[in-house]
């Protein structure tokens, strides 16, 4: 009888031990972004005052540093045509690579595989003077172009989860006379929502994330073109972290805000991406 | 290895056959490469190609060759600049740009290949029209051929775009970064005030050696050993412990699934450069939980039992070496496992049922059970996700660099003396090579070896999936 | 190697006098302001302007206001041309590493830290100061000056320098020390330890720590391919062997009164009470006089008991400066401007802005200047101070690590010859 009552105590004990451990240093952000203390406070876990002045400052009273809501549209414009240029490389690649049967598709699958694990920073100079000799440099365009131009390459999960779509249904069609085009847009497109929702989210996304490329690309040093991530990542330099840290604690949260809400929705799509569509509900 | 060289051979013998056989349209195709359409008639064809050749000759005039003569020597005209007062500006010499020699040349060679293959496709192509012609078979109008990019030849259509953009932000700048991996390029010759110029394998040398002034080769053994030691933990204690985590979480003993599941996924919410950095600060060397740990008694503890160096006086997370690669280990178990439980949830739930209820009624252990039918079942289904991350862990700039950077100071004098630190992966070494001391040829060598890295385990990985391809079984 | 120095000359060969290392590189007067013209330079410049001039200018986050305030009173002296201004962010500390890497990208006019100055002119990213040459350096002082030679390379005037406080010195609260206390560094770090609190310094940073070599005599220099010599493992000019600095600075760095902090650790050690005195600079005046009140003094660096002798610790005499890109398409213009962002009016208002100390001799020798007590305290520090500027870029990572080493305790126990002959050899690689 004992038994029956201590073990499952037991594992929720376990079970809240480890969120707590897990949300801390969540908790502490949200703390701190509250925090009238504007540098980093050692000595206290929760602010000594709390107030709601950083999100205020962050909104109010943009400065060359902190120009939130210019670096928050920048970021969404940019994040937008990402995405919808990344999301239709990678369904033109997947359509292409499962769908049709051509000389050089299983070369072109192979080159694209080892090509799609090389990661971005090895090159980046090279990145940054090709975009500078077509004029591209310190442009949203020029962003959108380094974060989509390669994204076809991500087409290994589109492509697993276009591979579970009955041949059947694409061989009724061209009996009646559809070509290969009808077909992508009428007949596989519609049937593939979870992939394009996971496409879309996680392309979304990669802007938000992104500091590297963009702190080179956007060199003019004028604020207002910043990013999210440059500009956040700027408040921690050696001269403004000690007034800026608790307004960069806000800026984390407000960024956090809409990307958990696409990850709540991404969430049911996530397993699938992953697993290259193999797993069916 | 041979089909292939047949199949070249095969290309080269029908350009042969056309250029030898073919009537007086197809032969002055050879210099005018619309001319083999309008012998059969095709004009808008004729008219397309002819002016294809007719920008690819432009551009070698005007670009091309100009660049490709200076790219043996990557340039000899150095930078020059003078005041004029009369017009008070700055008058600068016709100079070379070393890098855009070497930027314009990839292309060049590039844009030759392509026209190439199109050139010689293109012969072959119009004798198949002569003899078509004369067999007396229709030929395709211009309208039709154009018809034929949406149906039989809709890859072509649908690649083209997403190939180009490959091409040009990844192909170049990887050929660009082997090419540099041969030059002097570092911050002494950096254009456009001074040439880089073409030095063969030095660099190789030098990232294989170790003297009093050359210290690359006992860096690059370090970082390599902790790139690798660093992926293969990073990989297996998230991947196992989101496995463990879903288990726990998913059995119906658990009460409220989904508030615990939402709990551990917030911090996968908050973006790496933020809620890494962050932790950065929380376990700083006078950070917010070194002065809890010295106020309840735990610094004082470790250093009891000699985990914490006597008088240090504050527990060194992000500092020291140990520390510091058994923290770096921790955070991103924090940060990765919420991901596989994410993903491993959903794998557990499809499991057939019937295989583990028979394995009940069997008598197996709840152990048993996970060992032989859930463990197959998620290694059957996320095996090559697993290769695919550790070679993401291989590269993971992130975690280390928004970890470490300017927090972690290395007290290894010969990894200092090549700008490495203990806690860095290839990658990360790169970057600061190339953000910090311009040394670019160095790092490009290192790039390369992480190319190599990563393209034999994606050929790993890639037979694993190609084995298990289920591309034709489902269709 | 020969092509390379060849190069190198070729570069700088408008003015290619003797190739010496940092002690001595006096500018020449006038020696590029000939040219043939004898009118007015401002005068041609105008005549030979048509259309509106593009300028970017580049400051740090927090000089961001004066500046355009600048840009604008600027653009009003000269109404007959028509200006087009953009001030970016780039931070003084990291200009050169933003630069480096594309200068054609870089803003016509920037402002950084005179330790950039050598590699940034290596990289041809500075326009040599061709405009009112000589008047730019008798503002300074004259082209003895520190200001004047830590702005000039082989004889060329290359940058406009704004403020001469990018040195360190001692700030203590007087709470604790009296003024007696602050000159030897034992006697404070007696007090701190016996008052349960710090003094701080970063050791691990070869700015700071090359305090304890230059104090004992020590010689940092830089060839002219950019390499550094470095005798820290030797013995000094003033008989003091390198082995005897590294063992002081290791006593130092486990004496119970000292720790080792990085510049935003000192900021919050001082202001939550646990730090009472430490080695920084003047950018944290306003901070370390907020936190102490009444109580805040600064003065020069103390004396450190080295081989059993006191050693006065030395510092650097840095500037910041505003250079004119080489790049840029109005050159003219650009020197204009720099010229007049570093003028003594601006000067003056960047000191009551932000405390900083002008390189300007007429805005230096000001009363409010004068009685600032961390600016004298860097004049105090000057005489012990060399020139800033001596540093190649393989010099930083290992004087980094050495001093890691140090502020660590020398865990390992290695011999510390080995650790000076390791350090030399990084640097001078």
């Amino acid at each position: 009888m004992m038994k029956k009552v201590v073990k499952p105590i037991i594992r929720h004990l376990v079970l809240a031990l480890l969120a707590v451990i897990w949300l801390i240093p969540i908790v502490w952000l949200l703390a701190t972004s509250f925090s009238s203390y504007q540098g980093i406070n050692i000595s206290h876990f929760f602010p000594e005052k709390f107030t709601f002045n950083n999100y205020l400052m962050l909104f109010g009273a943009a400065d060359t540093v902190a120009q939130f809501p210019r670096w928050f549209m920048n970021t969404f414009v940019i994040a937008i045509f990402t995405c919808i240029i990344s999301t239709c490389f990678v369904l033109m690649v997947a359509y292409a690579t499962s769908c049709m049967r051509f000389k050089a598709r299983k070369p072109l699958m192979n080159v694209g595989i080892i090509l799609g694990m090389f990661p971005g920073v090895l090159s980046m100079i090279a990145v940054y003077f090709v975009l500078k000799s077509i004029g591209l440099t310190n442009s949203h365009f020029g962003m959108v172009l380094v974060y989509s131009a390669g994204s076809g390459l991500g087409y290994l999960i589109a492509k697993g989860f276009f591979d579970t779509i009955p041949v059947s249904l694409r061989e009724a069609a061209k009996l009646e006379g559809a070509s290969e085009a009808t077909i992508f847009t009428k007949i596989v497109i519609p049937l593939s929502g979870p992939i394009i929702v996971y496409t879309v989210i996680s392309s979304f996304l990669s802007p938000w994330m992104d500091f590297v490329y963009a702190k080179l690309i956007l060199n003019s040093g004028i604020s207002t073109d910043w990013t999210v991530a440059i500009g956040l990542y700027n408040m921690l330099d050696r001269s403004l972290i000690n007034t800026y840290f608790s307004r960069f604690c806000a800026g984390g949260v407000l960024v956090s805000i809409p990307i958990s809400a696409l990850f709540v929705i991404m969430q049911k799509f996530y397993v699938e991406g992953v697993t290259g569509g193999s797993v069916k509900g | 290895m041979k089909s292939v060289v047949k199949k070249i051979g095969n290309i080269f013998r029908n350009f042969g056959e056309s250029v030898a056989k073919g009537n007086l349209w197809v032969k002055l195709s050879l210099i005018i490469m619309g001319a083999g359409y309008l012998g059969v008639g095709q004009v808008a064809k004729a008219v397309l190609m002819t002016v294809v050749e007719a920008v690819f000759v432009l551009y070698m005039l005007l670009v091309g060759v100009p660049y490709l003569s200076k790219f043996g020597t990557l340039g000899t005209v150095q930078y020059k600049s003078e005041f004029n007062f009369a017009t008070m500006k700055n008058e600068v010499n016709n100079y070379d740009h070393s890098f855009m020699i070497l930027l314009f040349g990839v292309i060049t060679i590039i844009l030759i290949v392509a026209f190439l293959c199109i050139y010689i496709a293109n012969m072959i192509y119009v004798y198949k029209l002569q003899k078509r012609k004369e067999q007396g078979i229709v030929i395709n109008s211009f309208k039709k051929d154009l018809r034929s990019l949406f149906n039989e030849r809709f890859h072509i259509t649908i690649l083209a775009l997403p190939v180009m953009g490959v091409v040009v932000f990844t192909i170049v700048p990887l050929i660009i970064m082997i090419a540099v991996a041969f030059t002097n390029y570092d911050q002494n010759h950096m254009p456009p005030a001074a040439l880089f110029t073409w030095t063969g394998v030095e660099n190789f040398k030098n990232l294989i050696t170790t003297s009093t002034t050359i210290t690359f080769g006992y860096s690059f053994g370090k970082v390599i050993v902790w790139t690798f030691v660093w992926a293969f933990f990073a990989t297996f204690t998230t991947y196992f412990g989101g496995i463990l985590m879903a288990k726990f979480i998913n059995n119906p003993k658990t009460k409220v699934q989904k508030l615990w599941r939402t709990l551990f996924v917030v911090t996968i919410a908050v973006p790496q450069f933020v809620s890494l950095l962050l932790v950065r600060y929380f376990f700083a060397n006078t950070g917010i939980v070194n002065t809890i740990c010295s106020q309840i008694g735990v610094t004082d503890f470790l250093t009891k039992i000699g985990l914490v160096r006597e008088g240090l006086g504050y527990i060194p997370f992000l500092s020291s070496p140990g520390w510091a690669h058994f923290m770096i280990i921790m955070i991103n178990i924090w940060v990765g496992v919420p991901y596989q439980m994410l993903i491993a949830t959903g794998v557990l739930m499809n499991i057939p049922n019937d295989l583990m209820e028979s394995a009940k009624i069997d008598g197996a252990s709840s152990f048993q059970i996970f060992k032989s039918i859930t463990m197959p079942y998620m290694l059957f289904v996320t095996g090559p996700s697993l290769i695919t991350q550790f070679i993401g862990n291989i590269n993971n700039f992130n975690v280390i660099y928004l970890l470490t950077q300017d927090v972690y100071k290395t007290t290894d004098q010969l990894l200092a003396n090549s700008s490495a630190k203990e806690v860095d992966l290839l990658v990360t070494w790169l970057f600061r090579l190339t953000s910090e001391q311009y040394n670019y040829k160095m790092a490009s060598v290192i790039g390369c070896v992480v190319f190599v890295i990563c393209a034999i385990f994606t050929l790993i990985a890639f037979r694993r999936m190609t084995a298990g391809d289920k591309e034709e079984s489902f269709q | 190697m020969k092509k390379k120095l060849l190069a190198v000359l070729m570069a700088t060969a408008l003015v290619a006098t003797a190739l010496t290392g940092c002690g001595d590189k006096k500018p020449q007067d006038g020696g590029n302001n000939g040219g043939g013209s004898a009118s007015d330079p401002v005068e041609a410049l105008i005549a030979s302007t048509d259309g509106p001039v593009t300028l970017s200018v580049w400051a740090a986050e927090e000089d961001q206001d004066m500046v355009k305030g600048w840009c604008d009173a600027f653009a009003a002296q000269y109404p007959e041309v028509t200006f087009n201004f953009s001030v970016g962010v780039q931070s003084e500390s990291t200009a050169k590493d933003t630069i480096l890497t594309d200068p054609e990208a870089a803003a016509d006019v920037y402002s950084f830290a005179g330790d950039q100055l050598q590699d940034l002119v290596r990289a041809g990213a500075l326009q040599p100061v061709v405009i009112h040459t000589d008047e730019v350096i008798a503002r300074v002082g004259g082209a003895d000056s520190g200001a004047a030679q830590a702005a000039t390379v082989n004889g060329t005037l290359y940058a406009y320098p704004a403020t001469a406080d990018n040195g360190y010195f001692m700030f203590y609260n007087k709470e604790y020390f009296t003024e007696e206390d602050v000159k030897t560094l034992d006697t404070m770090m007696k007090i701190a330890a016996d008052n349960g609190k710090k003094i701080t310094m970063q050791y691990d940073s070869g700015w700071y720590n090359l305090s304890f070599f230059i104090g004992a005599g020590f010689e940092l220099t830089l060839n002219e391919d950019g390499t550094n010599n470095c005798n820290w493992n030797g013995t000094s000019a003033d008989g003091i062997a390198g082995v005897d600095v590294a063992q002081a600075m290791l006593d130092i760095a486990t004496n119970p009164g000292f720790v080792s902090l990085t510049d935003a650790e000192f900021v919050t050690g001082i202001k939550e009470g646990s730090i009472i005195a430490g080695v920084n600079g003047t950018w944290n005046a306003t901070a370390a006089a907020e936190a102490w009140g009444d109580n805040y003094a600064a003065t020069c660096l103390p004396t450190y008991t080295c081989a059993g002798k006191q050693v006065q610790m030395a510092s650097v005499a840095g500037y910041k400066m505003f250079g004119v890109n080489a790049y840029t398409a109005n050159s003219g213009w650009a020197m204009l401007l720099a010229e007049y962002f570093t003028d003594e009016a601006q000067q003056i208002q960047r000191f009551e802005l932000r405390e900083a100390g002008p390189a300007n001799v007429a805005a230096a020798s000001s009363p409010a200047v004068q009685a600032n007590p961390a600016i004298a305290a860097l004049a105090l520090q000057s005489q012990y101070a060399i020139l800033d500027g001596c540093e190649s870029s393989n010099y930083w990572s290992p004087t980094e690590s050495f001093g890691a080493i140090l502020a660590g305790g020398n865990a390992d126990g290695t011999s510390l010859q080995t650790l000076l002959d390791n350090m030399v050899d990084g640097i001078t690689q």
